[in-house]
């Protein structure tokens, strides 16, 4: 019995295509949902509601796609979330980067302190934060406006978290050696730290990027024209109103269209996925 | 000052969630009252923690121990179940509501092809918690599955070859050795689930507005409806407090928990 590992549900035939029966039941019950959106969202009317239901179209159209695209203001409501989701990113790395940098690589009096004070806002429940935050912005004149929606979002403890643990893996004797050669304290931060960091620069990048653009509560609360809605707000007006009932194929085609950056991004960076969420546990 | 401070961003949306009985919550009832006596937030912690946080655990746990084997195509099943991990929460409701329709949705469809009555899931209040709970764990049990995996595949192979060796069977393993070392994850896992229970708002927002007969109806759409619907913002930022002080207790708990193993 050369691996152990398969042995653990039972390294017999009987155990193996027990296990393969549940993982294409796990599959099919994962997928099919993901994909009876894809299916719907390129279903002409006539096929929508078939009974009994269809896996494939007969007649494959993007008539949703359009109707979706020229009713409702979806590619300001994009625009929006990709506005608001790479300036976020941005902030969130700059602001992250440079508070992880001494907490990770300083002594100075009352580092354990401040460090404690940003890694217990991990546990706070952020819809705490809602109304003080709105109350804040709102006296200042500044709800629904891009900076709303980035600006709180970019002090960020799960990054400061991880890389303070990205930054503290690096050498002492690299930072030494590079001032011992004259580089400043920013010049080593700027030059050799992050180019050395960059793993943990991307899994915070991605993981401000997906969580910004899925964020619904507070684009929810601190938003209320089209000119400032995100993609998750928009979507959730469409199916609003008890009486109005869309066409589901245009519901789908916009939770594709929704979907798809973030898909896209998932398949091509899975790995940092998994580690992300197996180094702090978060749901973005 | 501009025209927003009187008029919250909330008011104007497209969709007003409906309190629980029109005017049952109000400002000059005590917040503690309302929060640990209402039949509602019972109802919530009974229907929505305890079906959900359960098989959340358990199947993330059996998530992670089926596709931690060295078979062909976990890897393809992992990114399958990880899927919706990406997909936004407006989405999952959207997706999820059509699902769960009584009159053409396919969870009906397959119920029936089964032998089994339809059911009305969100316009049924026994069954509107439950059909949310289905889909939080489509949503997010990937999440707790991804902790497993990574604890599982700390755990030493050579503690299995040794108890192989000593004659025990792959339930014992399972319970003397797996569970043991699972743990702090075990840990982590429980406490995470329950509090982002608590945090659940998005999916009863867009699936069933708190309804029907607020069976769905849970804190944070509390908050959203007292501070930013009817703009009282003191029972809001009090209702905050509370879910604060509900996720402190869970996280001191957990940190108790794996500080003793």
């Amino acid at each position: 019995m050369q691996d152990q590992r398969s042995s653990r549900a039972g390294q017999s035939l009987g155990g193996r295509s027990l296990a393969y029966v549940l993982m294409i039941v796990v599959t099919a019950l994962w997928g099919a949902p993901i994909l009876w959106m894809l299916v719907t969202s390129i279903k002409p009317e006539s096929e929508i509601y078939a009974y009994p239901p269809t896996w494939i179209p007969d007649v494959p159209t993007l008539e949703a796609y359009g109707a979706l695209f020229q009713r409702f203001p979806m590619l300001t409501w994009f625009r929006n979330s990709a506005i608001v989701g790479i300036i976020t990113t941005v902030l969130t790395l700059a602001v992250d980067a440079l508070a992880a940098y001494p907490l990770a690589r300083m002594q100075f009096p009352g580092r354990r302190i401040i460090m404690g004070v940003v890694f217990a806002t991990f546990l706070l429940p952020y819809e705490l934060l809602f109304v003080p935050l709105f109350l804040g912005l709102n006296s200042y004149g500044l709800v629904d406006s891009i900076f709303s929606l980035t600006v709180p979002a970019s002090a960020n403890a799960f990054g400061v978290f991880l890389l303070t643990q990205f930054f503290q893996a690096v050498p002492r004797e690299l930072e030494d050696a590079a001032i011992m050669d004259g580089c400043s304290r920013f010049g080593f931060f700027w030059r050799i730290l992050l180019p050395l960091t960059k793993p943990g620069l991307a899994t915070v990048a991605i993981f401000t990027f997906v969580a910004s653009w899925n964020n619904f509560f507070w684009p929810l609360i601190a938003t209320n024209s089209d000119e400032t809605r995100t993609l998750p707000v928009g979507l959730a007006t469409l199916v609003g109103g008890a009486g109005m009932s869309m066409k589901q194929s245009v519901l789908m085609a916009s939770s594709v269209v929704a979907t798809l950056p973030t898909a896209i991004f998932f398949l091509a960076l899975q790995r940092h996925f998994v580690r992300g969420i197996a180094a702090t546990g978060i749901k973005g | 000052m501009s025209s927003v401070s009187s008029q919250p961003a909330g008011r104007s949306k497209a969709r007003r969630a409906s309190a629980p009985e029109g005017g049952a919550v109000r400002s000059g009832m005590t917040l503690a009252a309302y929060l640990f006596l209402s039949p509602y937030l019972a109802l919530f912690t009974v229907f929505m923690l305890l079906p959900t946080a359960l098989p959340m655990v358990a199947l993330g746990l059996g998530l992670a121990m089926l596709l931690d084997q060295k078979l062909m195509g976990t890897a393809l099943v992992r990114t399958v179940v990880f899927l919706p991990y990406v997909v936004m929460v407006s989405t999952v409701g959207i997706l999820w509501g059509w699902l769960f329709d009584k009159g053409t949705g396919l969870v009906n469809y397959y119920l029936t092809m089964i032998g089994l009555d339809p059911i009305a899931w969100l316009k049924d209040p026994h069954w509107s918690m439950p059909a949310l709970a289905i889909t939080t764990i489509w949503w997010t049990v990937n999440t707790n599955m991804i902790i497993f995996l990574a604890a599982l595949q700390d755990i030493s192979e050579d503690l299995h070859d040794a108890a192989t060796l000593d004659g025990a069977g792959p339930g014992q393993r399972f319970v003397y050795i797996t569970l043991p070392l699972l743990r702090p994850a075990m840990a982590l896992v429980t406490a995470l689930t329950i509090i982002n229970g608590w945090r659940v708002f998005g999916q009863a927002y867009v699936m069933t507005q708190g309804g029907p007969e607020a069976s769905t109806f849970v804190i944070v759409q509390y908050i959203y409806l007292t501070a930013f619907q009817n703009f009282e913002m003191g029972p809001a930022a009090a209702a905050g407090v509370v879910l604060l002080l509900i996720t402190l207790v869970f996280s001191l708990a957990q940190m108790k928990l794996m500080k003793a193993i």
